[in-house]
């Protein structure tokens, strides 16, 4: 079986799912990791196939030509490069490193993505998922945006957090960093 | 003003990122006049809501501590005090968290999933004057923990895990 990644786009209308997971499994394609979600009325389809080997990216692209027609979407597909280093499944966090979410909600401005991602890389975190959502009045809109992130372990995480909580407070947004508390029963 | 008449006091809303949503408020102390108009303010423009069950001061612009909660008739609530108020309030015992979906006037575009503890023990100043100690559960407990938390200065956003815990408020098709 080869990895493909596979996006879709267009506008929000009932069926994309359907349509876009049949063609798939007409070819004998398996749908494994997915994210879909509409922003702004649009919806978004990203996913991790599993194809045949007789099955390339071009192959599933153009099989789904007349569903990319019919939804007018605009479908993209490759094939699945290596994943990153590190940790097994290709993550580049680390083997110890913890999950933290961070909270940021503000005066819209622009650099907050930038100025936050920017202080968590250089203290060595690393960004897993990210949402954000432009909220509020259009004259004072809102910007939030939550962070599921990896840090390094015990006080170099902390500093981590630290730095986060700094470059948002340059920005003047608010910012909460805490540790994921997993409680396994 | 007499017995039978009272003004009503409805105070508009704040929502983010209105810094007085954001700060930690002060403590109100004794209960005096004026903790006891901003008693009737929080009451007042909780019932203007109709779905809204429990306003903290600083929602309405005072960061002093003190909340109300009502969740009489809600199909969540196990517990139930009626329409209370509490002024300096301190959790004295939470525990069995449970997740669940909330709202927030101050953040009227999202919700989000929120871990909350379902058994609580609060207790604070009534508008006598008089401490008061609650048991609460369930749909109650989350309301009040809900508003603890804006006299810290945080709303539900800062309690979320991970990224798909919040959520756009208007409906889908």
């Amino acid at each position: 079986m080869e990895r493909l990644w596979l996006s879709a786009l267009g506008a929000d209308r009932p069926g994309i799912v359907a349509a876009v997971s049949g063609v798939l499994v007409d070819l004998g394609c398996n749908l494994e990791d997915s994210t879909m979600t509409t922003l702004q009325g649009h919806f978004c389809v990203l996913l991790v196939v599993a194809a045949p080997e007789a099955v390339g990216a071009g192959d599933l692209e153009a099989a789904l030509g007349e569903v990319a027609r019919r939804f007018e979407l605009v479908v993209v597909v490759r094939p699945l490069g290596p994943a990153g280093p590190g940790a097994a499944g290709g993550s580049p966090s680390g083997d110890g490193d913890e999950a933290w979410t961070i909270a940021v909600h503000g005066a819209d401005r622009p650099g907050i993505v930038r100025d936050v991602t920017r202080a968590l890389a250089e203290a060595g975190g690393n960004v897993v998922d990210l949402s954000t959502h432009l909220v509020g009045e259009p004259q004072s809109p809102v910007y939030v945006m939550t962070l599921w992130v990896t840090m390094p372990p015990g006080a170099v995480g902390e500093a981590a957090a630290a730095r986060v909580r700094e470059a948002a407070a340059a920005l003047d947004v608010h910012c909460v960093v805490h540790r994921d508390e997993v409680d396994v029963l | 003003m007499d017995a039978w008449h009272r003004t009503v006091s409805v105070r508009s809303v704040l929502t983010l990122p209105h810094p007085t949503l954001l700060a930690v408020a002060t403590a109100v102390g004794a209960v005096d006049d004026d903790a006891r108009r901003l008693a009737e303010d929080l009451v007042d423009t909780m019932r203007a809501s109709p779905a809204c069950v429990g306003l903290a001061a600083p929602q309405i612009g005072v960061s002093r501590r003190a909340f109300v909660v009502d969740v009489t008739g809600h199909r969540k609530a196990v517990s139930c005090h009626g329409t209370f108020v509490l002024f300096d309030p301190v959790v004295e015992a939470a525990e069995d968290p449970v997740s669940a979906r909330e709202g927030c006037m101050s953040v009227p575009d999202l919700t989000g999933d929120v871990a909350r503890a379902s058994k609580v023990t609060v207790s604070g100043l009534g508008v006598d004057g008089e401490r008061r100690t609650l048991v609460v559960d369930a749909f109650e407990a989350r309301a009040v923990l809900h508003e603890m938390d804006h006299l810290d200065g945080l709303v539900f956003l800062d309690r979320v895990v991970g990224t798909h815990a919040v959520f756009p408020r208007k409906t889908y098709r």
